[in-house]
């Protein structure tokens, strides 16, 4: 049951973030699809920090040096999102797609590079941290409470204050819902939209690493982020861009992608004989149907997805 | 006058396609530049030497009996990515992004081998189970979209993971003992292998050659027609370019997205059809990732500029240079470094449609400039 | 010291060129402090662009703008702002999801420490709410207010950014007449306070009553400046089209003929909010009239539209046409039914604009026997024959004929494309919706005779207007709606726009129906 919980809120933290980035990508009005690809970034930031940062270290020095690293990988990634589609106006859906298939080729490239460089036999994809991770994680009692759950929640409150409470969070939606109702005010709407999607590079990269170190010990880069990218876009389209929902709606994918690393640990949900399969289909089924029910009437930021173009009024 | 007026007519036709293929020669050019930067950051050593071996591929043996051959497997391979571009293709006209391709070959592979292992059918009703499966995934992606306003690409993508695991589930009964693979077709119901009628003979024998090749060219050639001659793609295309248009005219805008969509996924469960149903693959049920299959169409099919005929070289070369980077030296350079390549080509296709858009603004304000100035 | 300049804002001798066309040619405008002064011209005169110009979305290829005799440079509407210089465009630049509040402030907000301070600019902004009577709800959410506070939600934009130039582009376009009246009276209190006020229109008798000056702009060019107080609308009018034009279509009495169209109690479903946007309207069209549907903009002619139409699902009622009952049929079986509509919005409905004018003319009727094979193939040949046979009948220009994509061409050649589309089809009804909007006069001229001989010929026409004059000017018969509801009807030689006025604003209402 604690184990439950635990994955629960870890996976919720990911959600959380990367949804949270979505959603300030998508209030400045440009679709992040690439949150997949910015999240195996982050990751390999994260993990090749860990990899090789001295296990003996303080702890909180550890953290922050992950952190340090994905939020630069994410947010360097992203500026390829934000240079094509905001100073291009390229296609958001395709780029984001180019970004994903990038970072995973990119990534295991990268890897494996480094693997083959340690010795010429390993040609795996894979990067270990078992001994850095530790540094992650505070036990208390069998609860494993990790440093990124508390990362989550800070992003959540950040999130909520930054949007309603400040000139910048005002400002970024505007250029969301009508760019030229800001323009018009003198907004920078580029330089708000750069904002948005550098923002939102940031909390997938440190998704990414969030993600990645939820309960293993390695990662075979080859495998990317499994789709969470997308799960978060869900999580982020059932919390209508508000972050307090996002964080509810988070805790509830969270609860099926943690039911399927800890079914087995439940007698009667073993004794079912369920294949496992079905468990980890679980969160894309519940994201489905979640979608079907809630996208008729959404309300997404109006001009997201629309390039601005400061000709056409 | 009349004359004047078809020249001008015939250069404005041919304009864009040129301006396709230049923009697709640039991306493929950058790309590979890219992928040689990133080999000389790997290894200098062998960087130009890998690069070659990559654009060469199956030119790389020396006996012209095996090069043929293996332009045969980049061929078996080339024409299930034609067909997931065609695919994605498909569908763009009709303004969705049909990024549940990888998800609807999934469909098509889990369809085909069960038809063709578990039930022993033959290969023609495995085709259509492929075709259907990938159909029906398609479908569900429409009617979500058509009734339910689901942004297809994130139902699309939740249906790639869902076929993914369903298909594993469904091939577990027809997997050999000792590993994840699926049994190979050839020993247990060879009837379901799509026959070859003499192809092999043209490559070396390479058994895996099959009609499936010739007929994604044909079906590629079918849509290309579909798409500019009949009423059904003057539907397709007038919903993809303005939905609101279409309504008011009476098309029935949502029963052809979901048409769409249903073709869309049964061509990408056919192409599945078309690889798995040569026994040069076998399905890993323990597999943990979407097939790329689906995500390289994407490639292929805007590199082909978004034509079905262009999408079919765009295919070949999408496939000639990933089968390019399995001979590099594994020890030395990964060979996801094609993967690589190709991606950063789609990423460099989000540019050309800014690029046509400007050289076309160029264009027309030369033009307007000449004609003010003939006044 | 030097003299200080009697003039607010001068633009002198501004050329803008876009591709193809000089927007503004070499046009001189002075501004005079405290004063009034209108910009009049047709659509496409240049007024919006020279406007543009001076807020600094455009920047001008030659001639220079000065603020108090000084050369100033305008590159962004920051500049403009920081310059004292406000706009209220034609289409509001409101957040549609945002407080009145929160529009006010958007870019000039006051911060501490990063944060918003609303308590300080709500109370500024209720001092000046109540200083010129500009009634707001601070805290409601602009897409739930009227149009008319959103224009007051503009203008106080303009005026908590202490501007003291004023642009107003069009903005009686969107208003009741009532709501008219008060924004004139807004206008000259804001002047008397010493702003000054560039009033941007086409409509002459709001330019007699409320401006002081009037400069008047043509294709591009500048024609003249005149003092109201001299001048009257019959110069003005001519000075803007350059001829005596003949506004008042001329047309023979006609007694209608049959029923061709019969709406019984529909009900139509709103978008927008949960109301239903047009509330148990019953209404006959005859064969051989023009009824028109008049109203401000967003009183449900929209949705009545849509409802008749089949772009959307009529809630309860019937609707006959020609004697058919087609209350639930497809927006294609009433095409094929004798329906033909020239939709409010051309490019989104009426037009697949990155397809070519041969493609876009066939739109209606591409899967006939015509145009299309019973393999489903495309006529090609017969589909281009057809174009240039339309575009010969109707005069439609382009720049290649048949093969021009019709995002190329113009507006009123758009229109025209359309509308030669909808009547070849020979309906027995044709709707109409704003046809002539956004349309120079030669145009509106041009739509106005098609109307006029559909109905000559016997057919029965619908339009749907927002301009009372040409409402009066061609109709038969005028149902006023308000509210979704039609609230009077009148025989346009026996009312006045005075009396139309009234019930469009809700003032005053009839049953109607008879």
């Amino acid at each position: 049951m604690v184990l439950l919980l635990q994955y629960t809120l870890l996976f919720a933290s990911v959600l959380i973030l990367v949804a949270l980035g979505g959603c300030f990508s998508e209030h400045s009005g440009v679709i992040n699809l690439g949150l997949e690809g910015i999240m195996v970034m982050g990751a390999l930031g994260g993990a090749l920090t860990l990899k090789v940062i001295s296990p003996e270290l303080p702890a909180i020095v550890i953290v922050l040096a992950v952190l340090l690293a994905s939020t630069v990988c994410g947010v360097v990634y992203s500026m390829l999102l934000a240079f094509a589609c905001i100073n291009f106006k390229a296609d958001q859906t395709l780029v984001g797609t180019a970004l994903n298939m990038l970072a995973a080729a990119a990534a295991t490239v990268i890897v494996k590079t480094i693997n083959i460089a340690e010795n010429p036999d390993n040609v795996s994809s894979t990067v270990q941290y078992v001994a850095s991770k530790k540094a992650l994680v505070v036990s208390i009692g069998s609860f494993q409470f990790n440093w990124f759950m508390l990362v989550a929640l800070l992003a959540l409150i950040a999130a909520y204050v930054i949007l309603y409470k400040t000139r910048f969070g005002l400002r970024l939606m505007a250029c969301g819902e009508h760019p030229q109702a800001a323009d018009s005010v003198g907004i920078n709407v580029y330089t708000m939209r750069w904002a948005g999607v550098l923002i939102s590079g940031m909390l997938a990269g440190i998704g990414g690493i969030v993600y990645i170190t939820a309960g293993v010990s390695e990662w075979k880069f080859e495998n990317g982020v499994a789709g969470f990218g997308f799960l978060a876009l869900a999580v982020m389209i059932f919390g209508q861009w508000k972050p307090v929902n996002i964080g509810l709606a988070a805790l509830l994918f969270g609860f099926f992608r943690a039911l399927s690393n800890v079914y087995s640990g439940f007698d009667f949900l073993a004794a079912l004989n369920i294949p496992s399969s079905v468990y980890n289909m679980m969160p894309y089924i519940i994201s489905l149907a979640v979608l079907a029910f809630t996208s008729a009437n959404s309300r997404a930021p109006k001009a997201e997805g629309i390039p601005y173009d400061k000709g056409s009024r | 006058m009349a004359r004047n007026n078809k020249i001008e007519k015939e250069s404005f036709l041919s304009k864009p396609a040129i301006q396709s293929i230049m923009a697709s020669l640039l991306c493929i050019v950058i790309g590979l530049l890219i992928g040689y930067i990133a080999l000389l950051i790997i290894n200098p050593v062998g960087a130009t030497e890998a690069i070659i071996t990559i654009i060469k591929n199956y030119f790389t043996y020396p006996s012209k009996a095996a090069a043929l051959k293996y332009l045969g497997n980049t061929l078996v391979k080339a024409s299930p990515l034609l067909m997931c571009a065609l695919s994605i293709q498909f569908c763009y006209q009709a303004g969705l992004f049909n990024i549940g391709a990888a998800g609807q070959y999934v469909a098509g592979a889990g369809a085909s081998l069960f038809c063709a292992l578990s039930l022993g059918l033959p290969w023609y009703v495995c085709l259509v189970a492929a075709l259907l499966a990938g159909g029906i995934f398609g479908v569900i992606v429409g009617l979500l979209k058509a009734y339910l306003n689901v942004n297809e690409v994130i139902s699309g993508i939740m249906l790639n993971w869902i076929g993914l695991y369903t298909v594993n589930m469904l091939l577990g009964g027809v997997k050999e003992v000792s590993s994840p693979y699926t049994l190979s077709i050839a020993n247990t119901n060879p009837g379901a292998l799509i026959p070859s009628l003499g192809l092999e003979k043209l490559f070396s024998n390479n058994k895996y050659v099959t009609i499936a090749i010739p007929l994604s060219v044909i079906i590629a050639i079918i849509l290309k027609i579909v798409l500019s001659k009949t009423v059904f793609g003057y539907e397709i295309k007038a919903t993809g370019i303005a939905k609101d248009a279409a309504k008011y005219s009476g098309m029935k805008e949502k029963k052809n997205v979901i048409v769409t969509l249903f073709i869309g996924g049964a061509l990408a469960g056919l192409g599945a059809a078309f690889l798995f149903l040569t026994g040069y693959e076998q399905w890993s049920v323990t597999q943990s990732s979407v097939p790329g299959m689906g995500f390289n169409g994407i490639a292929a099919t805007f590199l082909g500029g978004l034509d079905p005929i262009g999408t079919i070289f765009a295919s070949y070369f999408i496939q000639h240079i990933t089968s390019g980077g399995s001979y590099l030296d594994k020890n030395v350079y990964p060979s996801q470094i094609s993967d690589f390549i190709s991606s950063i080509i789609i990423y460099l296709c989000g540019f050309v449609l800014f690029f046509k858009f400007f050289l076309n603004g160029r264009i027309r304000a030369n033009k307007e400039r000449k004609e003010g100035g003939n006044k | 010291m030097a003299l200080e300049s009697a003039y607010a804002i001068e633009m002198l001798g501004i050329t803008k060129r876009f591709p193809g066309i000089i927007a503004n040619d070499n046009v001189t405008i002075q501004l005079k402090k405290g004063e009034i002064h209108a910009l009049l011209g047709e659509n496409g005169a240049g007024k919006s662009t020279l406007m543009s110009v001076l807020f600094g979305l455009y920047q001008a290829e030659e001639g220079v703008i000065k603020k108090d005799g000084k050369v100033v440079k305008i590159n962004n509407p920051n500049d403009a702002n920081d310059l004292g210089i406000g706009m209220v465009h034609q289409h509001f630049k409101l957040v549609q999801c945002f407080s009145v509040l929160d529009n006010i402030i958007l870019g000039v907000e006051t911060t501490k420490h990063g944060f918003l301070q609303k308590d300080v600019a709500r109370k500024k902004i209720m001092e000046l709410s109540d200083k010129y009577g500009l009634k707001v709800d601070p805290d409601a959410k602009v897409e739930d207010i009227t149009v008319g506070m959103q224009q007051r939600t503009e203008i106080l934009k303009m005026l908590y950014r202490d501007n003291e130039i004023l642009i107003f582009d069009e903005p009686t376009a969107v208003l009741t007449p009532a709501e008219i009246d008060e924004l004139m009276q807004i206008m000259k209190n804001l002047s008397k306070e010493g702003k000054s006020i560039l009033f941007i229109s086409h409509k002459l008798a709001e330019i007699m009553a409320v401006a002081d000056r009037c400069s008047v702009l043509r294709r591009g060019k500048y024609i003249g400046t005149v003092n109201i107080a001299d001048t009257n609308q019959e110069e003005l009018s001519r000075m803007m089209i350059g001829r005596d034009v003949q506004l008042v279509a001329t047309k023979e009495d006609k007694t209608p003929g049959d029923v061709i169209l019969h709406v019984e109690n529909m009900t139509v479903p709103s978008k927008l909010h949960h109301n239903n946007a047009v509330k148990n309207v019953s209404f006959d069209v005859r064969s051989g009239e023009i009824v028109c549907i008049a109203g401000i903009d967003g009183n449900g002619q929209t949705e009545l539209v849509y409802g008749l139409s089949g772009l959307e699902n009529i809630t309860s009622g019937k609707i006959t046409l020609s004697g058919k009952d087609i209350s639930h049929a497809s927006i294609r079986e009433r095409s094929l039914s004798g329906m033909s509509h020239i939709p409010e919005d051309r490019h989104k409905h009426g037009l697949v604009m990155d397809y070519s004018l041969a493609y876009n003319l066939v739109l209606q009727r591409y899967f006939e026997p015509q145009f299309s094979t019973k393999y489903g193939f495309l006529k090609k040949k017969e589909i281009n024959n057809y174009a240039e046979k339309l575009i010969d009948q109707y005069d439609i220009r382009s720049s290649q004929g048949a093969p021009t994509i019709a995002r190329s061409m113009s507006g009123g050649n758009q229109q025209k494309a359309i509308i030669a589309r909808e009547i070849d089809k020979d309906p027995d009804l044709l709707i109409a919706v704003q046809p002539t909007r956004g349309l120079d006069v030669g145009a509106i001229e041009y739509i106005h005779k098609q109307l006029i001989a559909r109905r000559d010929e016997g057919h029965a026409v619908l339009l749907v207007s927002l301009e009372l004059e040409e409402v009066m000017s061609i109709s038969d018969r005028i149902l006023v709606m308000y509210e979704g509801q039609i609230v009077g009807e009148f025989d346009p030689k026996k009312t006045t726009p005075e009396e139309l006025g009234l019930y469009m604003a809700g003032a005053k209402r009839k049953e109607a129906g008879a």
